[in-house]
């Protein structure tokens, strides 16, 4: 009698309770999967039983999944109980492919998941390598077909059907299917199960759903003891930004998205994000940018490793300084990184700049635009002279003006009253009467619109909506706008 | 208070297609409502609208308004020379400016004009110029204006408009100095576009349109305001505050326009005339050689009478050059051996009868001559002249052989939009999605001009109520009256006595080796040009081509449409039992129901037959009065005046022929002058009312003269009120009585020839398509009901067209529709597929087939299978 009792999942399939999984000590004692939980129960008295819970075992693998990043960002989920690695490129960071295997298959044991893993050329000898190959296989590149070969079939993923039929003809080993000829295959079990070969065999392509897409701008730094202070995590944010933009760098290339992500002791993950408006692959500036948002991460007992990845990675030139002092700096390099400061301040629906839109009606004029986009084709026009800062809601003014349409002597803005001294206009602007509905549209539907200077030298921008014509309603006057 | 005065000196009408978006009459009936002292028409490039204009004027007069309508026009350089808005001063600057439009014209493709400026130059003298000046007023603009007032010293000035822009005054005073400067005075215009600011949302379509851009992203190109229409006088003046002698000037540049469109008049070429003869002794030694032709057993007293009596009238009226052209025309095309006939009131002349131009005898049918030229009316007399569809094109270029094309040249005509383009350009513009405006454009529109009624719009799921699709449904039915682009008419030739193209400009015509004037009819009856229709019909040449046969075939000596044997009693009764497939005029359902019920017997019988049928009678509610009466059911009554206004028997004289029922379309016109007493000018208003075609006449405002005219004289209203109505209804529909007579003698030949010759009748008939009202195989019945054997096509014996084989006639090797349209290639292949001679045809082309199968070894069907799987 173990100590353990045996352990055993049941599901209700069809209104009968049967075993969905079972533990070893479980299947020592005869119980196997697709069994009526009866007749286990009858077999196995002090069996413990528990609910199948699918749906809690799929958050569980995702979180796995996504824990998994810190050894690669590319990680897919692999049906019920499997995920997979896109590790190239990646292994370097520990020196080498077992090394790296034997790491994350230690941690996982560690944390309470113990697994079996492969690693290989293509996804479909993984998956056959870690099943049913030796625990911790690695295949050497373009060499997994030796490996696969004394594997049983299922080892190929191939559908039930194939799968079914392939024990009827004495097929039980994944070499006996190479050595038969692929016409045949195919007539037989369907082009799918060529497929599968073709795939193990790195002669298909087989696409993965990656949590995060695969990219190579990826940089790691584990730490020996787990570091907490706010010092320590600006210094490796430094350390690690250098790293990757020196590869950057290598490559002529620059990113523009940015995510430091610190992983913890305790599994859970602090991600941070910084973002450019133009590529770049400047470390300091980088880090300048990320060291603001460090307070925001919690340390918990301690970061164990930290991570960074690049996205929006664009080929980028090296830019020669210029050897005369005063050859001065260029907008963008200027601008850019206060641009940046202000969007990852403020957020990026802050920062705007103001084109011009082709619309006669003022206020829709103008449209915003992100702050480095390049300049509009036709600039401002010179002959419609219109204020830097126009209201957004216009405000109403009490205007003196001769009849019908001479510019305004005085008016009243906001309590005070002021005397014009020049005036220019009317400028008359008729409405887009294709966005009005029809008892809105009219000839008599106009703006004056009228540039005028006060005494003190103020210049405003002020209309009048509608005209003067008798017996009708006074039409009001209106302050839209403030030039200089 | 000062009175201001004004002439808009630059005005656009809706011919700058797509840029105007106001009517000619528009812009003068609303400039004389404002005061304005004279509109100038500046059109670009263009002198296509200024007829209207100057007609429209001449309205305005008689009615006591006056305003006077300018001839200029703007000329836009390909070279980058600024605009200049030119007026010519006289008939000579004039006839430069036409010749420099048709330059620019016609070197370029349909509908443009590409002019330099050094082709002003070669037209200057005469010319007065104001040069519009563009957006930005700099160095290059500078430069352009001084070398132009230079090489115009004296007569040109620099117009100057103001657009409500931001900085109007500032550009105006800019615009002072470099006037100044330049020795060019400013002068005011308005720069106008349309005659209201209520326009302005259609000229922002029209400008989406010409763009090809949605309403939303048109940005600048759209105007800022609806400030470019016509002003009043004293508006501008405050516009112009400070300029008070920019407006004046316009009245100062008014003064030296001494050119006006009426003095194109009176221009008939006098080319055909034999030298050493006045063209009046020509035309009437023409006439007595003609009549000594049309009567060989010498001239009746009675026709002698009314030629001497004609010839006076024409003589007194200066027309014989008229008759002597068309005249020409038709000796030549008898020459060619093409079938002629004129129709239409020229059919009233005995003239015209001997001259061969016409083909009735008008003291046969007793038509009166002064229905086609009277001495009131001062208009030159209209002939149209029928000829053979297919041999048209010979005389045309004989036309411009002749003539010169110089000299000669066709009418223009104006397309407007329709419905369909209408609503799919506007709703594109309005930014409604395709499968939107196609649905509104498969609508059926309601009667030109009304629009498309919302219960229509309802059928097809779109709500009328909806404010984008009214939106768009008002506008495409504004749009619907403006024109699109000028193309040539159909056959309407204009003949000057000067060059033509110092008359009116000439352009390129889609066609090639085509070019056409920038007026259309109406503007040349306007003017009073001389204009010749040489229009083609289908019939004619079916009937050349019966001639032919019979000569061939059956030995007929028959030439011409008077060889042809007259009252024939059986083709009488033919037509009196509607057996009249393929006769020209009564061969639709309405005819052949009308025909029984007439039953003609005579000639004149048709003349009434082919009038019967139409609009005009149908709606005035005179067919069955009129068949009553002729069949004797009813007494013959005679509307009459009352004692006191009138004779018993005054309406005789116009009704006699008719039983006392107006029928056509003079009568009508008859009745107003006698019994309503229209004077000459109310009855010319209504005549043109009654025929413009495109219903912008409106017969309408004289129905209370009419009427009430008629009551007052004693006539019974219902009467009154049903000749009204017959009028509205003729519209453009009329037939005059000479028209009829014209159309009654096709009538009758065709009837002579299918009820003596059917054989014949139907395969000229056949070998003349696409013509008349049935198809071939319609015909073909008809013929073998007739008794006549037609065969099938045969791959070996048949011919191109039908041929006669005794009595029998073979059909022809191509498909029914239009004869060119087979190609030899395809006869090849007949002769790959299997032949099978059975004394007639064996491979009969799907479509071809007139009725049962004639017996073969194989079905129809099972041939069209096999033919088909033979590869090529």
């Amino acid at each position: 009698m173990s100590a353990v009792p045996p352990v055993a999942l049941i599901a209700t399939e069809g209104g009968t309770r049967r075993l969905a999984a079972v533990d070893d000590a479980a299947a020592a004692l005869g119980l196997h999967v697709g069994q009526k939980a009866a007749d286990a129960a009858a077999l196995v008295p002090d069996l413990v039983t528990a609910d199948h819970d699918p749906e809690g075992d799929r958050a569980a693998l995702e979180i796995l999944c996504d824990w998994c990043v810190r050894f690669s960002p590319a990680v897919a989920l692999d049906g019920l109980d499997g995920l997979l690695l896109d590790v190239e490129g990646v292994s370097h960071l520990w020196g080498g492919e077992a090394a790296m295997l034997d790491d994350l298959l230690d941690r996982l044991a560690r944390w309470g998941a113990p697994a079996r893993g492969a690693i290989a050329d293509t996804p479909g000898a993984a998956w056959a390598l870690a099943r049913y190959a030796p625990d911790r296989t690695i295949a050497p590149p373009g060499g997994q077909a030796p490996l696969l070969a004394p594997l049983p079939v299922a080892a190929l993923r191939l559908d039930e059907a194939a799968q079914a039929q392939l024990p009827r003809l004495g097929l039980f080993q994944v070499s006996q299917l190479l050595a038969l000829p692929r016409a045949q295959l195919a007539k037989r079990f369907g082009l799918g199960a060529v497929m599968r070969i073709d795939q193990a065999l790195g002669a298909a392509r087989e696409a993965l759903a990656f949590r995060r897409p695969a990219t190579p701008w990826f940089d790691r730094l584990a730490f020996f003891e787990p570091i907490s202070a706010l010092s320590d995590l600006e210094r490796v944010t430094g350390d690690i930004c250098a790293l990757l933009c020196a590869r950057l760098e290598a490559e002529g290339q620059g990113a523009r998205r940015f995510e430091l992500v610190f992983h913890r002791l305790d599994g859970k993950d602090q991600p941070v994000r910084a973002g450019l408006s133009r590529p770049g692959r400047d470390a300091v500036r980088i880090a300048k940018l990320l060291k603001p948002k460090l307070d925001t991460v919690d340390p918990g007992f301690g970061i164990e490793i930290v991570t960074l990845w690049a996205a929006d990675v664009e080929p980028l030139s090296v830019a020669q300084r210029s050897l005369d002092a005063d050859g001065g700096i260029s907008l963008e390099e200027g601008l850019a990184p206060l641009v940046d400061r202000l969007i990852n301040r403020l957020g990026e629906d802050r920062v705007w700049r103001a084109d011009p839109y082709q619309s006669h009606v003022p206020e829709r004029s103008v449209r915003r635009a992100a702050p480095l986009d390049p300049a509009p084709e036709t600039g401002w026009d010179p002959d419609r002279p219109r204020p830097s800062r126009l209201l957004r809601r216009p405000e109403a003014i009490e205007v003196l003006a001769k009849l019908p349409d001479d510019p305004p002597v005085q008016f009243r803005w906001r309590g005070k009253s002021r005397r014009v001294r020049l005036a220019e206009g009317p400028e008359r602007i008729g409405q887009e009467w294709w966005r009005k509905a029809f008892d809105e549209v009219g000839p008599g539907k106009v703006r004056d619109y009228y540039r005028v200077e006060d005494e003190a030298g103020e210049r405003f921008w002020i209309f009048r909506a509608g005209l003067y014509a008798d017996g009708e309603k006074v039409p009001k006057w209106w302050l839209h706008g403030l030039f200089g | 208070m000062k009175t201001h005065a004004y002439a808009e000196l630059q005005a656009t009408t809706n011919f700058s297609f797509l840029r105007g978006a106001s009517h000619a009459q528009e812009l003068m009936l609303t400039g004389q409502a404002l005061g304005l002292s004279a509109v100038g028409v500046t059109d670009r490039n263009s002198l296509a609208g200024v007829v209207r204009a100057w007609t429209a004027a001449k309205e305005l007069k008689k009615q006591g308004l006056a305003i006077r309508a300018l001839t200029g026009c703007r000329l836009d350089f390909m070279d980058g020379t600024p605009s200049l808005l030119c007026y010519p001063s006289d008939r000579e600057a004039f006839a430069r400016l036409t010749r420099l439009l048709t330059v620019g014209q016609r070197r370029a493709e349909k509908g443009e004009c590409h002019l330099f400026w050094k082709d002003f130059l070669e037209h200057a003298d005469g010319q007065l110029a104001l040069i519009v000046p563009p957006a930005k007023l700099d160095g290059a603009f500078e430069t352009d204006l001084t070398r132009i007032a230079g090489e115009l010293r004296g007569r040109v000035w620099l117009a100057a408009s103001r657009a409500y822009a931001a900085q109007d005054l500032k550009r105006l005073s800019r615009l002072a100095e470099l006037a100044r400067d330049a020795r060019a005075p400013m002068v005011a215009t308005n720069d106008v576009l349309y005659h209201g600011p209520e326009r302005r949302p259609l000229q922002d379509v029209m400008t989406c349109i010409r763009e090809g851009c949605s309403i939303a992203e048109a940005g600048f190109r759209l105007e800022a305001n609806a400030e470019r229409h016509l002003k009043t006088p004293a508006e501008m003046a405050r516009l112009f505050e400070r300029w008070p002698q920019a407006v004046e000037r316009t009245l100062e540049i008014v003064e030296r326009i001494g050119f006006d469109l009426g003095d194109l008049k009176e221009q008939y070429p006098d080319e055909p005339v034999p030298p050493g003869k006045t063209a009046m002794r020509h035309l009437t030694d023409l006439t007595w050689q003609g009549a000594a032709w049309r009567y060989p057993k010498g001239v009746p007293d009675k026709v002698a009478d009314q030629l001497r009596e004609e010839l006076r009238l024409i003589a007194k009226m200066d027309y014989p050059n008229y008759f002597i052209t068309v005249h020409d025309i038709v000796h030549k095309a008898r020459e060619m051996g093409i079938l002629c006939q004129g129709r239409g009131s020229a059919a009233n002349s005995s003239v015209c009868f001997c001259l061969g131009v016409t083909a009735i005898d008008p003291t046969e049918h007793r038509l009166l001559f002064t229905r086609f030229i009277s001495e009131n009316r001062g208009e030159p007399p209209d002939i149209d002249v029928d000829f053979e569809h297919e041999r048209r094109e010979e005389v045309m270029q004989y036309v411009y052989e002749r003539y010169g094309r110089e000299y000669a040249a066709i009418c223009g005509t104006v397309i407007h939009y329709r419905p369909r383009s209408a609503i799919r350009d506007v709703g594109k513009a309005l930014g409604l999605t395709e499968d939107i405006t196609a649905i509104l454009a498969n609508t059926v529109w309601g009667s030109w001009g009304d629009g498309l009624p919302d219960e229509h719009i309802r059928q097809t799921g779109l709500d009328p109520n909806n404010p984008q699709i009214a939106r768009a449904i008002a506008l495409a039915t504004e749009l619907l009256q403006h024109p699109r682009h000028l193309s040539q008419h159909v056959g309407g030739f204009v003949l000057t006595k000067r060059r033509l193209d110092e008359t009116v400009p000439i352009g390129n015509a889609a066609m090639k080796d085509r070019t056409f004037i920038e007026w259309d009819k109406d503007d040349i009856d306007s003017l009073g040009l001389m204009k010749v229709d040489v229009l083609a019909l289908g019939m004619l040449t079916a009937i050349q081509r019966a001639f032919g046969m019979l000569r061939a075939e059956h030995g007929q000596p028959i030439v011409d449409l008077a060889d042809v044997p007259v009252e024939v009693k059986g083709v009488y009764d033919m037509l009196s039992k509607a057996d009249s497939v393929g006769v020209f005029q009564v061969e639709s359902r309405a005819q052949m129901s009308m025909l029984p019920r007439l039953r003609p017997n005579r000639f004149y019988d048709l003349v009434i037959e082919v009038a019967i049928v139409r609009p005009g009678p149908i709606q005035g509610d005179m067919v069955h009065p009129y068949l009553r009466r002729r069949n004797g059911q009813e007494p013959v009554e005679w509307p009459a005046p009352s004692p006191e206004h009138g004779p018993p028997d005054e309406l005789f004289g116009i009704l006699g022929n008719t039983f006392g029922v107006p029928l056509f379309q003079e009568q009508a016109m008859s009745l107003a002058i006698e019994a309503a007493k229209f004077t000459p000018d109310e009855a010319d208003g209504l005549r043109k009312a009654m025929a413009t075609f495109k219903h912008d006449g409106d017969p309408g405002q004289y129905r209370d003269k009419f009427v009430e005219g008629m009551v007052s004289r004693g006539y019974e209203r219902d009467f009154a009120t049903r000749c009204f109505k017959q009028i509205e209804g003729f519209g453009s529909y009329g037939f005059p009585e000479s028209h009829a007579a014209s159309f009654a003698k096709l009538v009758y030949v065709s009837a002579w020839i299918k009820w003596a010759w059917p054989d014949v009748f139907c395969a000229a008939l056949i070998n003349s398509q696409p013509m008349g009202f049935y198809q071939p195989a319609q015909l073909v019945r008809d013929a073998r009901e007739h008794g006549v054997q037609v065969r099938a096509p045969d791959v070996l014996m048949s011919d191109w067209d039908c041929t006669l084989e005794d009595r029998a006639f073979s059909s022809p090797a191509h498909s029914s529709s239009p004869a060119h349209s087979s190609s030899p290639a395809k006869r090849g292949r007949w002769r790959d597929a299997d032949t099978h001679r059975d004394g007639g045809g064996v491979l009969r082309r799907p479509g071809a087939d007139p009725g049962p199968p004639e017996t073969h070894a194989f079905t129809r069907r099972s041939r069209i299978f096999a033919l088909r799987a033979r590869p090529g």
